[in-house]
This record gives structure tokens, C-alpha cells and sequence, in this order.
């Protein structure tokens, strides 16, 4: 076992009644890592991001953070975790500046600390001209800019964020993505994600595990999954609803989902042989992505 | 274990603070209201049901009479509103209460200082109306700026009690229905006319009513007729209020924590 684990989970699980949703996972977090927890929707992400933040009772199983017992060191854990939930919920009875100033009570930072941290990270995520503007007359960007920095005003060693950039548009994801970046090399900050977006995960993150129905269906580095799941590239036909899959020997991995098919391959010479049998239909040879394992692990 | 001992005072002091931040910015409407409520209230019950009244009550007029029953429901009603509409809006609409949970602050600190909060609007409320009911004649005591005792123990069993439904609400239309008990009981509670005008039984469940004890103790200082039966009133109330905060502590939990 490492010493530097800042997240550790063993057997981990959650009922809802009898509803079992988070159903006995273990993984282990190291101190300035970035981990995602990927998933479908209802896999049980935000259950386990809720675990940690010490917002919902663990059912049976072990976690510590930072040290810590879920369950017995509550306070201690809140006050070294910053929270960004799956749904903004900044305080529209407050402006922007006093969204901040108001978080920090809860942390017991003295009202100067706060000030200057708080004109800081507004800075930060450049809505300084904004500061007493109403939270509602925020874009869906900038109000999750300012949900990132309320998470960090008591500057936090592990950052959770749960679905970070659901729901953003494309250049928004991208803005999100640099601050998280931003903040990893100047704050050498842990972060863990919760993510339905391969390619957030794939992005952003050093280690991931993938949840279905509340288990761990795979785990490891994004390249190694692809890698050892996959293989390292993908012919993926279109409109190939009818037409057989093609025979292929073992080194070639051959799926197909509606009228979609997909073979994974070591090369990109052995999958093109197949290319000819497809005759007109919409093809495309590329590297294979997270998404093609998840969909993989989530298939089977 | 009992909620009301994991209640960190200060850490429901910060919620307390955000709260009366939002009240200073809306000080100007928030401050109407309690002064214009109880001086049409007077004008109603006072002038127009207190002409028709000629008795004396309890050995004094009607107007002197209905001083604390326009100062208890003024302020209860406010404490009422704020723990059940307010609360359920920062509670579900603005997930205000998920974003404080996400901090040191636990769940019974959370819910104290809302009820901390709402208390503290119906103190602000009853120094407001205090010196209405002064200038109006209905209070004669020197005892009169006690009244404030019975009104916090009621504003705290009102605001458990309510902040305590609003955690058990999941539909925002359920609350007419608690709306609807609470205006009921209230005609019952010796706010208007002596429950002693009452039948036997409605007397019964009127002093079952821990509002009852609370605008007949505000009657007793506003008037300064004291008696044996006002010490086990007090004693009631400040069970109920006890009883009710935490249940209300207990509820927020049950609600938040899952």
C-alpha cells in the first residue's frame, strides 16, 4: 500500500432501501492525482462523489479521505474538500462577490482572508468586472466558473467535481477544461471527476475507473484501456444495417451495435483489408478512444 | 442521540448571517410589512369588532383585550412563513441548503440557524409592533417589554415546528393544508375572544394548542394581570418549543443526509 493515498475506498457501498447503487467498489487516490469515476447515468458516479463528500452515509464498506473516516471525521474532511456539484447551486439572493464572501463563513475564514481570496479567484476565472453583478445574469459558463471558484475559497487539497461540463457548450467545455488544468500545476491540487464524456476523461484524467450498475467494470490509465482493451485503432462502418460482420482472425476484435460496426486492431493495414467488402458505405479508419472501451465494458 | 447537542452555534451563525444579509437587502419591504399588517389588524378587530363588543373581557376592553392577539399573530405568522415557504425554497428551489452541506456546516447546525433566523424575524417584527400596540391603548403594563418572552418561545415551537413539515414536504401545494390547520387553530388560540367563551371540548383542544399559552402569556404582560395557571403555560411552551426544534433538527437530517 502507498502512504501518499489521499482517497481510499474498499468495498464501498450504498443502498437506497433495497436498491443497491453503489454495490461494493474499492480504489485507492493518490495525493495530487487526477481520477475520474466514469459511467452512465444512474452507475452510481454521484453517489460515490456524495460518499466522499461526506453528504451521503456509506451503507457498508470503508472510506477515508485525507487521512480520515467518512462517517466519524466529517467536519475534518469538509474543510479540506471543495465541492462542485452536478447542479450550479450558487445563491441568487447574493451577487457574485458575496456568493463567495458568504461560502467562506461556513469555512471560518476571517472576513479579510476572504475578501482578498475571493477578489483573487474572481481574477482567476475573470468575472472581476462582474462582482456585484446578480447571479442570474450569469451565463451558464460563467455561473459554473463561479461554482468552481466558491468550491476553492478555502483553498482545498482534493477537488470534486461531479459532471463538471455537462450541459456546456463545446467552447465553454473548453474554458472549463483550461481552468482545471490551471489549477492542477499551480496548486498541485487532487482532482476527481465524475464524467459521462469520454473525452473529458480522457483529457483530464491520469487514472479512471468506469462504473456500471453501481460496480467497477474496468480501471487503469485512459491509454492503457485502449491499449489493452481495444486495440489501438478502429474501423467503424456506417449504415451497415443487414450486412453480416466480416470473418476475422483473433487479432482483429469485430462488434457491432444497430447498424454500426467496429473492428479493433493492432494495425491499421489489417483493418483496411476489410474496407473493400463495405464497398460504398460511410467509413472511417481512426485511433480508438475511451468511448470505444466504454462502450465495450458497458456492452458486456 | 439528541440533535440539539450537534448544533456547532457558530457555524449556524454564518447560516444566520446569509440570511440577514438577504433580509438588509430587502430591508425596505421587509420592514413595511410588519408595521402595516397589525395597524389594519387593529383597525379591523380593535375599532370594527371592538364597537360591537360593549362587555368587558376578562376586566378590560375589547381593544386592550385584543393587543396581544394582533401582536402574536403578526409575529407568528412571519416566523411561519419564513420556515415554511422560505426555507422550502432555499431547501429545494435553490439548493441552498446542498450548497451549505457541502461545508464544515452539519445538517442540525444548518437547520438551527434557520430557525435562529426566523426567530430573530419575529423579534425584529415585535419591536416593530410593540409601541403600535402602546400608542393604540392595548397595552398598559410596565410589564409590556417582557411580552417578548412567551413571543421568542412561540416563534421557536412555530419555526421547529414548521421548518420540521417544510422537511417533510415534497409538493409546495402540501402546505395549504398546513396553512389551513394553522389559520384554524389560530381562531381557537384566544387571539380574538377568550377561549373560555368556547364549548367544553374546543376548550379542551384550544389549550391542547401551545399557541394558546403563548398569546395568553403575551396577554399577561401587555395587561399585567398575572396568575397561577401562566407558570404551567411557560412550562408548556417551553416544552413544546424543546420538543419542536428538535424534531425540526432531526428532520432536516432525515431530509438532507441520504
Amino acid at each position: 500500500m502507498r502512504s501518499d493515498w489521499i482517497i481510499e475506498a474498499k468495498n464501498l457501498k450504498k443502498y437506497y432501501g433495497n436498491f443497491c447503487a453503489v454495490g461494493g467498489i474499492s480504489f485507492d487516490i493518490a495525493a495530487g492525482e487526477t481520477f475520474a469515476i466514469l459511467g452512465e447515468n444512474g452507475a452510481g458516479k454521484s453517489t460515490t462523489m456524495r460518499m466522499i463528500a461526506c453528504r451521503s452515509p456509506i451503507s457498508e464498506g470503508n472510506l477515508t479521505v485525507n487521512g480520515y473516516t467518512v462517517g466519524a471525521d466529517d467536519r475534518k474532511i469538509r474543510s479540506v474538500l471543495g465541492v462542485v456539484p452536478q447542479e450550479n447551486n450558487l445563491d441568487p439572493d447574493l451577487n457574485v462577490l458575496e456568493n463567495l464572501i458568504v461560502y467562506s463563513r461556513y469555512f471560518r475564514i476571517p472576513y479579510e482572508a476572504a475578501l482578498e481570496r475571493s477578489r483573487k479567484l474572481l481574477d482567476f476565472i475573470r468575472l472581476s468586472e462582474k462582482a456585484k453583478a446578480k447571479v442570474d445574469s450569469l451565463s451558464g459558463g460563467m455561473k459554473r466558473r463561479l461554482v468552481i471558484a466558491r468550491a476553492l475559497i478555502h483553498e482545498p487539497s482534493i477537488l470534486l467535481l461531479d459532471e463538471p461540463t455537462t450541459g456546456l457548450d463545446p467552447n465553454v467545455r473548453q474554458e472549463i477544461w483550461e481552468k482545471i488544468d490551471d489549477l492542477r500545476s499551480e496548486r498541485k491540487i487532487t482532482v476527481v471527476l465524475s464524467t459521462h464524456y469520454m473525452d473529458e476523461a480522457e483529457k483530464l484524467s491520469g487514472r479512471l475507473i468506469v462504473l456500471a450498475n453501481g460496480k467497477i467494470a474496468a480501471t487503469g490509465h485512459p491509454a492503457e484501456l485502449i491499449r489493452s482493451r481495444v486495440g489501438k485503432f478502429a474501423l467503424e462502418v456506417r449504415e451497415a444495417k443487414g450486412v453480416p460482420l466480416a470473418n476475422v482472425d483473433h487479432s482483429i476484435t469485430a462488434v457491432s451495435r444497430g447498424s454500426l460496426h467496429i473492428y479493433f486492431g493492432e494495425n491499421t493495414d489489417e483493418l483496411a483489408k476489410l474496407m473493400p467488402q463495405y464497398g460504398s458505405r460511410p467509413m472511417i479508419l481512426r485511433p480508438s478512444n475511451l468511448e470505444d472501451v466504454f462502450l465495450g465494458v458497458i456492452a458486456s | 442521540m439528541i440533535a440539539l447537542s450537534k448544533v456547532d452555534v457558530v457555524d449556524s451563525l454564518s447560516v444566520w448571517r446569509r440570511n440577514s444579509r438577504v433580509y438588509l437587502r430587502l430591508w425596505k419591504t421587509e420592514m413595511i410589512a410588519p408595521v402595516i399588517e397589525p395597524v389594519f389588524t387593529f383597525f379591523a378587530f380593535g375599532f370594527g369588532v371592538g364597537a360591537l363588543v360593549t362587555s368587558q373581557i376578562q376586566g378590560m376592553s375589547y381593544l386592550a383585550f385584543v393587543g396581544a392577539g394582533v401582536l402574536a399573530f403578526t409575529v407568528l405568522m412571519r416566523v411561519i412563513f419564513e420556515v415554511t415557504y422560505g426555507a422550502y425554497f432555499r431547501m429545494v428551489y435553490q439548493s441552498t441548503y446542498d450548497a451549505i452541506l457541502a461545508t464544515p456546516v452539519n445538517a442540525e447546525s444548518l437547520a438551527f440557524g434557520e430557525i435562529l433566523w426566523a426567530v430573530t424575524k419575529g423579534v425584529i417584527d415585535s419591536i416593530f409592533i410593540l409601541p403600535l400596540i402602546v400608542i393604540f391603548g392595548a397595552a398598559s403594563s410596565a410589564f409590556t417589554p417582557l411580552a417578548i418572552i412567551p413571543l421568542v418561545l412561540g416563534c421557536i415551537f412555530l419555526a421547529g415546528l414548521g421548518l420540521a413539515l417544510t422537511a417533510h414536504v415534497f409538493e409546495i401545494d402540501h402546505f395549504n393544508i398546513f396553512f389551513a390547520i394553522f389559520f384554524s387553530t389560530i381562531f381557537l388560540c384566544g387571539a380574538w375572544f377568550p377561549v373560555e367563551l368556547l364549548p367544553r371540548w374546543l376548550q379542551i383542544i384550544a389549550y391542547a394548542i401551545p399557541t394558546t399559552s403563548v398569546i395568553d402569556l403575551t396577554r399577561a404582560f401587555l395587561t399585567g394581570n398575572f396568575a397561577g395557571r401562566h407558570w404551567i403555560e411557560f412550562f408548556y411552551v417551553v416544552a413544546a418549543a424543546l420538543i419542536c426544534l428538535e424534531w425540526a433538527l432531526k428532520s432536516v437530517r432525515k431530509r438532507m443526509v441520504v
